[in-house]
């Protein structure tokens, strides 16, 4: 190989005139008028920017504020669960069938016989219809009471703090039970309609 | 051209090439195992020693009876305990003192936990001057709600702590108590209902669980929470008052009766559902140690006993379904005392001369010679059949520990039982499975199965009710109607008649009397295990009661049973408010010819 071979070629220099109708580009002749930038564009792209942040901020401060009345709810919850689980330890025991069946029978109430049943539409009478006698069938206070450790501690319908009932004496619950009377009859008996 | 000079490099960087490749398949190899093929592996090992995870307990569910009165419920207690070095140092800390003095707060956790004031002080003075930096006095276990909120509003837990504890709580104490069951120490449901559907009742707990980095710290965003999930509520067929009054009742007849123990069990004739369920002694699930130990489980539901004379109904739809026996006739000579020509010798419980007696008669005069000659007309394959038609050998709700009573295959029937059998000896059954024999006749015939548990609500609020108990027609409805009317008679014409009357109800009844297994092979002499079941009222009947007396003193027969029944009967259809009986009973049945 020879240096020569890399020795630049003389440019080929076209003859101007024979190019010249094939010329496309036309010199500068003068910088064209700039057309002024419409500031509302510009506004909007801001305004639009600003309220997108806006938005974004409206939102992220929504979903804290949520999560703090969550979490404020959630433990109003758990307050009123424990209440709620106060209150019903409260009557855990009290609402057994040996405290209400001892505290009818501190009242002199008596579990009875054979029942009978009075129809209102005729009158008619079903079952034996014989009187209870005075004594009850079972002895919720005998030997054979089921017992309940639940009452051990508590005394069987003993007041809470707003219950104004006193324990199940005889005397007390009497007094109580005359301040409130039935409704007194204005009507007469209550009997069913006939033509 | 390769020259010697030339190959010799080359061939080194072959072989240098060759080792450096080899090398890095070697990793390639290794790399591919560890991401790809024990990718899972690893990252599991990795977790493990940075993830941390607390278990979120869930609660059981509870027990409700049919009208949904809680029977069994879990609460949480509170155990509360001291810090007292915490005590000290917000003492010492002169420049920022607490907001409530300890003399003061001392004072006021002693009054909410009821302890004495002076010696909580001097127990933390004590534990202090003992270790400076104690930081545990434990102080009362098993505070109630009510007290955990009152000492938390004293806002001191700084020092003061207090760690809720599940606890198991029976409301209506001993009512159901044996059927409910108990947990033990560790939690575990030992008996009843609380083993029976555990599945029901148990919670799965939940996992909380993060990572952590260096020193413990909690990776954010690594939290994960799985709620726990509570146990389901189980709803059983129990009616917890009518409960209450069996449990009631039963205490104090079998001991006016001078009874060891005895049972009332009650049951819906139209749905098989077991409404109660009394025994006693009994147990309270609340002090379980306040009873003796072998009253923790259902006696009931446990104790098979030969039945007696309440079987020689299932002997009757036997002969009449298939012997053409009627109520009134054929009859059969019969005196209390008979030697038969294959050497059995049968008594009566009563001495009579020979009466030639009807079907209703034997029944009513409870003949067991009579019984033994009306039985005998069929051959003894056919009375196993019946036997087990009406639930002898078939356990009823698969209660834990429940019997399933013995039936011997006829083949080990001997010359004594070939009889025996015709008046309920020589097989043994349980109280739930003689009521659901009389549930079939008092339901003219279709036996359903029986039920304790109504359903299952999961806390989601779905109710999952058991498979439906199975119906079948084992007798006849007619031959169902002649056994009702000659129960009837049984009871008007019977010994007990009095003692049983409810009025207004027409009733049925027939009584048993058992011999106890002394243990050695023979039996007790004098004593017997005595039961009364019947169903009313008659004309519709809507419930069967059952009544078993362990070994009566007072009066030993079957008779000492009848006032208990009289009374199971009236309150059960004073519960259900049934309507009285509306049509008068069909004439009297014939004793004898």
């Amino acid at each position: 190989m020879s240096l020569n071979a890399l020795a630049p070629r003389p440019r080929s220099q076209p003859d101007a005139p024979s190019r010249a109708p094939r010329r496309r580009l036309q010199p500068v002749t003068g910088t064209p008028v700039r057309r002024k930038p419409k500031l509302a564009y510009a506004l909007i792209a801001v305004a639009g920017a600003l309220a997108i942040g806006a938005v974004q901020i409206g939102l992220s401060l929504a979903i804290t504020q949520d999560s703090f009345t969550l979490a404020s709810l959630s433990s109003e919850q758990h307050e009123l669960d424990l209440r709620t689980n106060a209150l019903q330890e409260d009557l855990t025991g009290l609402s057994s069938p040996q405290s209400l069946a001892t505290g009818a029978a501190a009242l002199g109430m008596v579990v009875a016989g054979s029942p009978a049943y009075l129809r209102l539409s005729d009158g008619a009478i079903f079952g034996q219809g014989t009187g209870a006698v005075g004594a009850s069938t079972v002895d919720p206070n005998g030997a054979g009471a089921v017992s309940n450790a639940l009452l051990n501690d508590v005394p069987v319908n003993a007041s809470t703090e707003d219950d104004a009932t006193p324990d199940g004496t005889a005397d007390g619950t009497a007094e109580q039970s005359a301040q409130e009377l039935p409704p007194a009859i204005t009507d007469g008996l209550p009997s069913p309609t006939t033509r | 051209m390769t020259t010697r000079a030339t190959r010799t490099p080359r061939r080194r960087t072959v072989v240098a090439l060759a080792v450096i490749l080899a090398i890095l398949a070697a990793f390639v190899v290794r790399l591919v195992d560890i991401q790809v093929v024990k990718a899972d592996e690893h990252v599991a090992q990795s977790l493990e020693f940075i993830s941390k995870g607390t278990a979120i307990p869930g609660q059981r569910g509870s027990i409700v009876d049919a009208d949904g009165a809680v029977l069994a419920e879990s609460v949480n207690v509170y155990d509360a305990q001291l810090s007292p070095q915490v005590i000290r140092l917000l003492e010492e800390d002169d420049k920022n003192p607490p907001a409530l003095p300890w003399a003061e707060a001392s004072t006021r956790i002693a009054e909410i936990m009821g302890l004495d004031a002076e010696k909580l002080r001097a127990d933390v003075a004590a534990a202090l001057a003992a270790n400076p930096d104690s930081q545990y006095l434990p102080l009362v276990k098993g505070l109630s709600t009510e007290k955990y909120i009152q000492l938390r509003d004293l806002k001191v837990s700084s020092y003061l702590t207090m760690k809720p504890r599940e606890v198991r709580v029976y409301p209506n104490g001993a009512v159901a108590g044996n059927l409910l069951g108990y947990i033990d120490g560790s939690g575990e449901a030992q008996a009843g209902v609380e083993k029976m559907d555990e599945k029901c009742l148990a919670p799965t707990d939940g996992e909380e669980s993060y990572r952590t980095g260096k020193n413990g710290v909690v990776i954010p965003g690594s939290e994960s929470r799985v709620d726990a999930v509570d146990g389901g509520a189980v709803q059983l067929t129990i009616n917890s008052d009518l409960q209450w009054y069996m449990q009631q009742m039963i205490a104090e007849e079998a001991q006016t009766q001078g009874a060891k123990g005895g049972t009332v069990t009650v049951v819906e004739v139209a749905t098989g559902k077991i409404r109660a369920a009394a025994e006693w002694p009994t147990m309270d699930p609340n002090d379980l140690d306040a009873s003796s130990s072998d009253t923790w489980g259902s006696k009931l539901f446990t104790y098979p006993f030969e039945p007696g004379s309440t079987f020689k109904p299932v002997t009757a739809a036997a002969i009449m379904e298939n012997a053409g026996v009627t109520m009134t006739s054929p009859t059969v000579a019969a005196s209390s005392k008979e030697k038969f020509a294959n050497g059995a010798v049968i008594n009566d419980a009563f001495v009579h001369p020979t009466f030639q007696y009807t079907l209703a008669g034997a029944l009513i005069d409870s003949s067991n010679v009579a019984l033994s000659k009306f039985g005998t007309m069929v051959s003894p394959d056919v009375r196993y059949d019946y036997l087990q038609r009406f639930g002898v050998g078939t356990r009823t709700v698969e209660f834990p520990d429940e019997t399933s009573g013995l039936l011997h295959p006829t083949s080990e029937w001997d010359n004594q039982s070939l009889y025996t059998t015709t008046f309920g000896q020589y097989f043994t059954v349980t109280a739930p499975q003689l009521a659901g024999a009389y549930q079939a006749i008092a339901n003219g015939g279709e036996k359903i199965g029986l039920s304790l548990i109504e359903s299952c609500t999961t806390p989601d609020g779905t109710v999952v009710t058991p498979e439906a108990a199975a119906h079948e027609q084992i007798i006849k409805p007619e031959t169902a109607a002649d056994l009702t009317r000659m129960l009837e008679n049984v009871a008007v014409q019977g010994g007990n008649a009095e003692r049983i009357e409810v009025p207004g109800y027409r009733v049925t009844s027939k009584t048993g009397t058992a011999q106890i297994p002394d243990g050695n092979g023979g039996y007790k002499a004098g004593v017997y295990y005595t039961s009364m079941v019947g169903f009313a009222p008659v004309d519709d009947p809507q419930y069967v009661v059952v009544v078993t007396l362990d070994e009566p003193t007072r009066v030993t027969s079957s008779a000492a049973t009848a006032s208990a029944f009289q009374k199971a009967m009236t309150q059960t259809m004073k519960t259900y408010r049934v309507m009285p009986s509306s049509t008068p009973m069909d004439a009297l049945l014939p004793k004898f010819e």
